[in-house]
Parts: C-alpha cells; sequence; structure tokens
C-alpha cells in the first residue's frame, strides 16, 4: 500500500482469508488497493493446486495491468 | 502529520483502538501508532473465540475492520510507525521511527509479544516449523504430526483447530491445564489430540525446518517427530519502553489506580501487568484507559467558564473539516514510481511458503503477455516483519509495477 501512495501500481495478491484484513488496513492508511484475491491457503499446496492459483490470479491480474497500463 | 497530540496511543490492537476512540470521541486529537497494521494479536487470528459472548465465535478480521473503522469514525488518526521510547514528562515524548512527537496523554498498549520458548535455535524456525497462529499456518500441515505448547483456553482452542488439518496434535502442558471443562471435554473426544501435562521442551531439533522437539517429562526425556510447533507461552509485555518504569516478570507494566504508570502515561490491555487476556477485557481495559485520559486533560484544563467541563480541556473544540485527513500531494509533485518505465515490473514476496512460487508464476504470466525482458524481485525476511524501508525506496525508485504477496 505504501508503494501505491508513491505511484507503483501495486497489486496485492491475496489470499482470501486475509482480505478483510487488507481492507481494513487500506481504510486506514486512506488508500484503494488493486487487488488479486486467491482461495486460501496457498501455502502447503502441491504442484498442481499451485498452478490452479496461478492460473485464477492471472486471469485477475491481467486485465487489472492493462487498464493501469492503458489509463496512465 | 502532526507532531504534538493531545493523546497518543501506542499499539492499534484492541484495546488501543477502544481508547483511542473513547479519547477522540471526547474532542481530543488522537494519533494511534502501530508498528505493522491495526488491529494486534487479531491480525494473526483467523476467529476469535469467546466473543462477543462466551461459548461464541466471532470473525477475527470483522471485528478489526469494525474497530478502526469507530475509531477513524471518532477523528482517531492512524500512524504507521514504531515506538521504541516513552519519556515521561509534561508533554509525554515519544520516540519513533520517523521521529519524536509529544502527547500530553500516552496510552501504551503494545499488547504481548509472540508465544516464544526461549531456546537456541527458535528464532531461525520461526516460520520454519514454529508458529502462534493455527488458522494461518494450520494448512500447511495438514497431514503432519504437531505440537502445541501453553495451557489456557486459546491453547485448547488452537489444538481443536490444528485437528481438523494435521495428523497428530501433542499438547504440551507446562503444568496443569487452565482451560474450562467443555474444552477438556472435546479435547478428550478428539481422536488425533494428546494432551501431556507437567512437561516442559528443552530443545528443538531440525535443520532450516522444525523436525522434532525433546520435551522432559516425569519419565525422562523424550523426542517427538513433529513439523509444526505452536507456542502460546513466553509472551512478554513491552518492558523498557516507558523510561524509568519497571516491569514485572513478564515485562508487562504496572497500573496503578486506572491504569497509571507514570503520571501521564497509562497502560491498557495485555500489556497491564494482571491484565485478563480476552476480547472482552481489552475492550473495558481500553475503554477505562480512553476516559482516564480524557480525565486527564480535564483535569490538566481546570474548571470551564461557567462551570461547563469540555471534554477536550480547551474550551472551544475547533472542528477542523481536514482533520485526520492526510494532505493532498503538492502540486506538480511527482510520485517516485511515476518515473519509472512500464518495462520495469518486479515481484515482492511476503516469504511465506509458495508466496514467492505464487508471485513467480502470475509475474511470468505478465512477463510473457506485456513481452517483458525480465522481472526484478525482493522480499521480506520473513512475514511479520514489516517491509524493510530501503526495499520500499529502492522498489519505488526502480520500478512502475510491482506485484505484492500477502497472506498465506
Amino acid at each position: 500500500m505504501e508503494l501505491e501512495k508513491r505511484g507503483v501500481v501495486a497489486p496485492l495478491l491475496v489470499t482470501s482469508t486475509f482480505l478483510p484484513l487488507v481492507e481494513a488496513q487500506a481504510k486506514a492508511r486512506r488508500v484503494s488497493p488493486r487487488v488479486v484475491v486467491v482461495p486460501h491457503p496457498v501455502g502447503g499446496l502441491n504442484e498442481q493446486e499451485l498452478a490452479e492459483r496461478i492460473e485464477v490470479a492471472a486471469g485477475a491480474l491481467l486485465p487489472l495491468a492493462d487498464e493501469a497500463r492503458g489509463s496512465a | 502529520m502532526s507532531t504534538d497530540w493531545d493523546v497518543a496511543v501506542v499499539g492499534a490492537g484492541v484495546a488501543g483502538l477502544s481508547a483511542a476512540r473513547v479519547a477522540a470521541g471526547a474532542g481530543l486529537r488522537v494519533v494511534a501508532y502501530d508498528r505493522m497494521a491495526p488491529g494486534g494479536q487479531l491480525v494473526n487470528l483467523t476467529s476469535v473465540h469467546d466473543h462477543p459472548a462466551p461459548g461464541e465465535t466471532a470473525d477475527s478480521a470483522g471485528l478489526v475492520s469494525r474497530l478502526v473503522a469507530e475509531a477513524e469514525a471518532a477523528g482517531v488518526v492512524m500512524a504507521f510507525d514504531e515506538v521504541t521510547r516513552v519519556r515521561s514528562g509534561t508533554p509525554v515524548r515519544l520516540e519513533a521511527g520517523a521521529g519524536a512527537v509529544t502527547a500530553q496523554v500516552v496510552v501504551v498498549a503494545t499488547g504481548l509479544g509472540p508465544g516464544r520458548l526461549g531456546l537456541p535455535g527458535e528464532e531461525e524456525l520461526v516460520g520454519r516449523g514454529i508458529s502462534t497462529c493455527a488458522g494461518c499456518d494450520g494448512p500447511l500441515f495438514r497431514g503432519r504430526a504437531v505440537a502445541v505448547v501453553g495451557d489456557d483456553e486459546w491453547t485448547a482452542e488452537e489444538a481443536l483447530e490444528l485437528a481438523e488439518v494435521a495428523s497428530a496434535v501433542t499438547v504440551l502442558v507446562p503444568g496443569e491445564p487452565r482451560w474450562d471443562a467443555d474444552r477438556a471435554r472435546r479435547l478428550a473426544a478428539a481422536e488425533r489430540v494428546e494432551v501431556l501435562p507437567g512437561v516442559r521442551v528443552t530443545a528443538l531439533r531440525g535443520e532450516g525446518v522444525l523436525a522434532a522437539v525433546v520435551v522432559e517429562t516425569a519419565g525422562g526425556p523424550r523426542e517427538l517427530a513433529v513439523e509444526g510447533l505452536f507456542t502460546y507461552v513466553g509472551r512478554r509485555g513491552p518492558a523498557g519502553l516507558v523510561e524509568e518504569v519497571p516491569a514485572d516478570a513478564a515485562g508487562r507494566l504496572p497500573a496503578e489506580g486506572l491504569g497509571a504508570a507514570a503520571g501521564t502515561v497509562l497502560v491498557a490491555g495485555d500489556a497491564r501487568s494482571g491484565a485478563v487476556q480476552s476480547v472482552a477485557a481489552a475492550i473495558v481495559d481500553g475503554t477505562a484507559a480512553g476516559e482516564a485520559a480524557v480525565a486527564a486533560r480535564r483535569a490538566a484544563a481546570g474548571p470551564a467558564p461557567g462551570g461547563s467541563a469540555s471534554a477536550a480541556g480547551p474550551w472551544l473544540r475547533v472542528v477542523d473539516p481536514t482533520y485526520g485527513v492526510p494532505a493532498d500531494e503538492a502540486d506538480g509533485a511527482v510520485p517516485e514510481g511515476g518515473g519509472a518505465d512500464w518495462t520495469e515490473v518486479a515481484l515482492f514476496s511476503n516469504s511465506k511458503p509458495n508466496a514467492t512460487e505464487l508471485l513467480r508464476g502470475v509475474g511470468d504470466r505478465l512477463q510473457e503477455h506485456w513481452g517483458l525482458a525480465e522481472l526484478g524481485f525482493a522480499s521480506k525476511p520473513n512475514a511479520s516483519a514489516a517491509a524493510d524501508k530501503d526495499v520500499i525506496d529502492w522498489l519505488a525508485q526502480r520500478y512502475k509495477v510491482v506485484l505484492v504477496a500477502v497472506g498465506d
């Protein structure tokens, strides 16, 4: 969030359990972070499960990144 | 941001946010400091037991959100910095990373540090087998053996939560369990849980990651093969934070009367010697500290003209519509990341298991999508630590896009 405040496009890859906490922190810091949510947890997953998380995250991130670059 | 406050709260957990809300609600100018993020211990918990009522469970993130929202609605300004020293006086002086500030009243509500055993090699294994959060790290130990060290209600709840994923949960109780009959019954009924009272962990085994613990039992030493160790003992208070205020054996600060540790320095929540460690108690304690701060300011200001007391002390409360709202960037200022090119993309890992792998996987997709030559990379040394300022500076100056991993 500090990076976003300093002009960097800084999407947060957040596991679902931590999303409410990220939202609370964002509110306290007066920022609106770009958030990509993946199912919790990420740790402990095998290769296939992690690949599925990556697909989910990439599917959300790429249009978000394109939009940020396009609107710059 | 101002460097002179009516009230400064050190620690934006349950007690600190409660104190800050009450003081700000009475019209005082209040700043609440936290090293990383608001929420205190709740940040590392997925659920809170015995809240809002005994036997009930609440979502911890939701509770944090509510406490933060209420504090901010009252006018509390949040500051993310580490207060390293509190020097009593009038005003009280606080030393923080970004510089010193002063306040007429300070509420110390830092809570307690994470559970620690005080054994050699322990810190190196934190995040590599040793944890203090079953909800966060429990899934990492699915199908594996873990141990839990502690004797209180929270220890029992964490053990029960771990029993849902781990292959075996051994609860190592230093003395006798202090949890209630209902939790004792649930532990006894859990197939994969074994409670060992009267044992002491004496050594940790493992190269890079935890492999086993050695415990001293009435029958002699015993080695337990566990990959996870969840510790709920040895939590320390903020000893040394407040100048010339001695701490008790657990590092907590003493309180006389209504939390007064040193004149205009008050102590609230788990940081207070003798505090009951529960969410409900922290709310009550924090609220009392906030009210004490208001009373201290009223007393310092003397009687109000015409006999009417103002909460803020000064008799006229000037309402500044921009109060608490950070100033906009100066006109024409160029944000640091604004100078970098869109080809400058980096990953920033929180060092949790698989976080870097996830970032690299997603980063690879973005690299391919945008035809990037390379990706930068940085990481925190561990997930519990705040990001290093120099690393943030470097990322902000060098890159246009930084993908950041949050969570487990």
